[in-house]
């Protein structure tokens, strides 16, 4: 994965002079809701469920710009593993469209399936060494909780954008967006399964726009 | 004579009416009593029957359960622990829960059809419905794959509130042969395996327990609201019936038990207890209805039984009653003889005793008489001897025997005087006077008068007394007493024999003591009677009254006479006085 995104980074460093200066930044940061528990292991973030709500645990955020964007030729895919019964990462926030694979890197069987509006899929039974590794493309926008029939307690999500900008908070809430396109916009925070915060926003060339999420 | 008789056997006859009604009595109250006993025993026996029955029903009843919950909790465990059924729950996909769960309870739906018979009894459910978070129904995408229900009995399945616990309940079906049927349902909550909320319910229903008919007309069925299903009842019986446990269950905050009831004019008893104590779902009731003609015929044969065991019980009473009067007739029989025995005799005894005071009482007279008219003759006897005597122109022996002649009306005389004092004495008219007499002045003196009698034998007398000792009494009769003694002492005694007269004193008596030597007295002779004679003539024999005389003397004074010994040529007479107040003292 560490390879994969230093790729992903790799692709994109030619792009940003043009994008620096024909873009807008956004930064700030989102009131997160207080952990109950100390952050164990950075990056490693579960899924918890409290009242019917999902969340991650540290809690973080996505935010996003809501617009219309142009449709892109290709995205890249993306990538959910299975390790230690549990989802890495737990929360991916994905483009409408793309392609995301779930290898599984435990020695045992995984059965991954949703039965969320916005993806119904059901993995079947496999094992790590099952190729190609099975993936699913999520093309409806919306939150998908991933889980597994074999092992009840695993729950991942991916939280489905029709935007390419956007992010996640580190566990105290920071966020920045660079390269956006200037315009009037719609940023969004998601923080969990029923909390979405949102401002309009109006992004100029150049500017770098402070917005916090209380 | 016959009178007393029939009084006596009309007596008996009524203490026979008496006893016999007693018995009577006694009988029918036995067998009153025991008809109760036994209408209270075949009552409650009945009941406590009829009760284990239903207990032991109602107890397989709730082992069906058990099995069906154990069945259901099992796999309500195993559905709350499957991913799918939570994400279709959770995430909003209720069109994929039921083909979720599908695979889980299959075989809860299905298996081998089992036997008719034992068609109730099976585990086998005959739909399922999940709740929502809410607890109205989940409507099943494909009704025939959980078991088909009608809108009315589904809606029956929806709680107000999602139950943390199982319940039971039982709902109306429209389904069955008869057009009416109870289905049993259970409502098993699904926990999260994330958060342990509970977020829906399973409900499943089975065919309603359906107990094997135990013989002797039982049926059995469920109250649920407000109506009885009881199919082995005709439909009017059956709503009537309804009603009536609806109103007893009304009526009463206890959940179980059982009352009297006319099905059809068949008395029967019935029980209901409740098959589901605080469910969400509506109360049921497990109703059982037991006719009661087997105790009912039971009652009435034990009715004739002790009817007839009592009218027996009469019968022998009856009987035993009659042998027993006669046996305690005949004592009272005899009794009343016995009694009328006695007062004959008692008639007669005083008739005899009425004849003898009589007689008494004319012989008392008579001797008084006798002694007055007696004493007049001996007087002018001994006054014309005397005046024959004071004449000179007799010769001596003349006046010799007109001594003796004289001598004789003087003994005369003391003989009539002595009997006019019995005569007086049995009259009861003899008072004594009691003074201090000096008894052994009065001894002195008859000693000194025995000494000058012309005819005393050669007799030596001894004297032991002392000076003074006074005895109270009359003087008259204590000297009669002291000289018939003294004279018999002389008198019985032998020549060259002796007297002996001692006397003492304490503060009570004073006991004079006089012996004398000479033929003695034949032991078993009453000396003591009147007029009684020596069985051995002897020269000197009395006239018999002497030593009556001196005992009633000494016995009307208070003391004694007694004859102390007589024998060994010595015979001792004793007499007792009474000692004459405070005088002795010195003595």
């Amino acid at each position: 994965m560490r390879l994969r995104g230093l790729l992903w980074c790799n692709a994109i460093l030619p792009l940003l002079p043009v994008a620096l200066l024909a873009s807008a930044t956004v930064e700030g940061r989102v009131e997160l809701p207080k952990s109950h528990s100390a952050p164990v292991q950075a990056k490693r973030y579960q899924i918890v469920t409290k009242g019917g709500v999902l969340s991650t645990q540290p809690p973080l955020a996505v935010v996003y710009l809501d617009g219309v964007f142009p449709e892109p030729d290709s995205l890249p895919t993306k990538e959910v593993t299975q390790k230690d019964l549990t989802f890495i990462p737990a929360l991916l926030p994905v483009r409408v469209g793309t392609k995301v694979e779930f290898p599984s890197l435990d020695d045992t069987y995984h059965n991954i399936f949703s039965y969320s509006p916005a993806k119904r899929f059901d993995l079947g039974r496999y094992r790590p060494d099952e190729r190609p590794v099975p993936s699913q493309v999520f093309d409806k926008q919306g939150l998908v909780t991933l889980r597994c029939d074999i092992h009840e307690h695993m729950r991942g999500l991916i939280l489905v954008l029709n935007t390419p900008y956007f992010v996640m908070t580190d566990t105290a809430g920071h966020f920045r967006l660079d390269g956006v396109p200037a315009g009037h916009y719609t940023i969004k925070a998601w923080i969990d399964s029923r909390t979405t915060r949102e401002k309009p926003v109006d992004l100029k060339n150049g500017q770098t726009l402070h917005v916090d999420f209380p | 004579m016959s009178t007393p008789e029939q009084a006596r056997d009309k007596e008996v006859a009524s203490f026979r009416t008496r006893l016999f009604t007693a018995m009577m009595v006694i009988v029918a109250a036995l067998t009153a009593l025991g008809l109760y006993l036994a209408q209270r025993k075949v009552t409650a026996d009945a009941e406590r029957n009829l009760q284990e029955n239903f207990q032991a029903e109602l107890s397989a009843l709730h082992k069906l359960e058990e099995l069906r919950h154990a069945a259901l909790a099992d796999r309500c465990n195993a559905l709350a622990a499957k991913s799918r059924i939570h994400a279709a729950i959770e995430d909003n996909a209720i069109d994929l829960l039921y083909p979720s769960a599908k695979d889980e309870l299959r075989d809860l739906m299905e298996g081998e059809e089992p036997p008719p018979e034992h068609g109730a009894q099976s585990l086998h459910a005959t739909f399922y419905r999940f709740l929502d978070g809410t607890g109205s129904v989940l409507k099943p995408p494909n009704p025939k794959e959980v078991g088909p229900l009608d809108a009315k009995a589904e809606d029956q399945l929806s709680l107000t509130k999602l139950p943390e616990t199982q319940q039971i309940g039982y709902v109306q079906e429209n389904g069955g042969t008869d057009g009416r049927a109870v289905a049993e349902v259970l409502a098993v909550p699904i926990f999260s395996t994330d958060t342990g909320d509970v977020i829906s319910t399973l409900v499943v229903g089975f065919k309603p327990f359906q107990p094997k008919e135990a013989g002797a007309g039982m049926k059995s069925g469920i109250w649920v609201n407000g109506q009885l299903h009881l199919p082995s009842l005709p439909r009017s019986a059956e709503r009537s019936l309804g009603r009536k446990i609806a109103n007893a269950i009304a009526g009463s905050d206890r959940a179980e038990n059982n009352f009297r009831v006319n099905v059809d004019g068949a008395p029967q008893l019935l029980f209901y207890k409740r098959l589901n104590p605080g469910s969400l779902f509506p109360a049921a009731y497990e109703i059982c209805v037991y006719p009661l003609a087997d105790s009912m015929a039971q009652l009435h044969r034990l009715r004739w039984q002790i009817g007839g065991a009592g009218a027996l019980l009469l019968l022998g009473g009856f009987v035993a009653s009659h042998l027993v009067a006669l046996r305690f007739s005949a004592p009272v029989k005899k009794l009343a003889l016995d009694s009328e025995e006695n007062r004959a005799r008692r008639r007669r005894a005083e008739a005899a005793l009425a004849s003898t005071a009589e007689e008494l009482e004319r012989s008392t007279r008579y001797s008084a008489d006798a002694s007055h008219q007696l004493k007049s003759p001996v007087t002018v006897l001994r006054v014309g001897i005397e005046s024959l005597l004071v004449r000179e122109d007799f010769r001596p022996e003349v006046y010799e025997e007109l001594s003796a002649l004289l001598h004789q009306t003087h003994r005369l005389t003391g003989v009539i005087d002595e009997l006019l004092l019995l005569s007086r004495m049995d009259a009861g008219h003899l008072q004594i006077a009691s003074a201090p007499v000096n008894l052994s002045q009065l001894i002195d003196e008859w000693l000194d008068d025995l000494g000058a009698l012309p005819d005393s034998p050669d007799v030596k007398i001894e004297k032991e007394f002392p000076v003074g000792l006074f005895v109270a009494g009359e003087r008259q009769y204590t000297s009669l007493i002291v000289q018939n003694l003294l004279e018999n002492a002389r008198k019985y005694n032998r020549s060259g024999g002796r007297i002996r007269v001692s006397a003492h004193g304490n503060a009570r008596d004073v006991m004079l003591t006089i012996g004398n030597t000479g033929r003695t007295i034949p032991p078993g002779e009453n000396i003591f009677e009147r007029f009684h004679h020596n069985s051995t003539p002897s020269a000197a024999s009395g006239h018999g009254i002497g030593l009556n005389l001196a005992r009633e003397l000494a016995r009307l004074h208070g003391g004694d006479l007694r004859l102390v010994r007589s024998e060994d040529d010595w015979t001792e007479f004793e007499v007792r006085f009474p000692a004459a107040n405070g005088v002795n003292a010195v003595a």
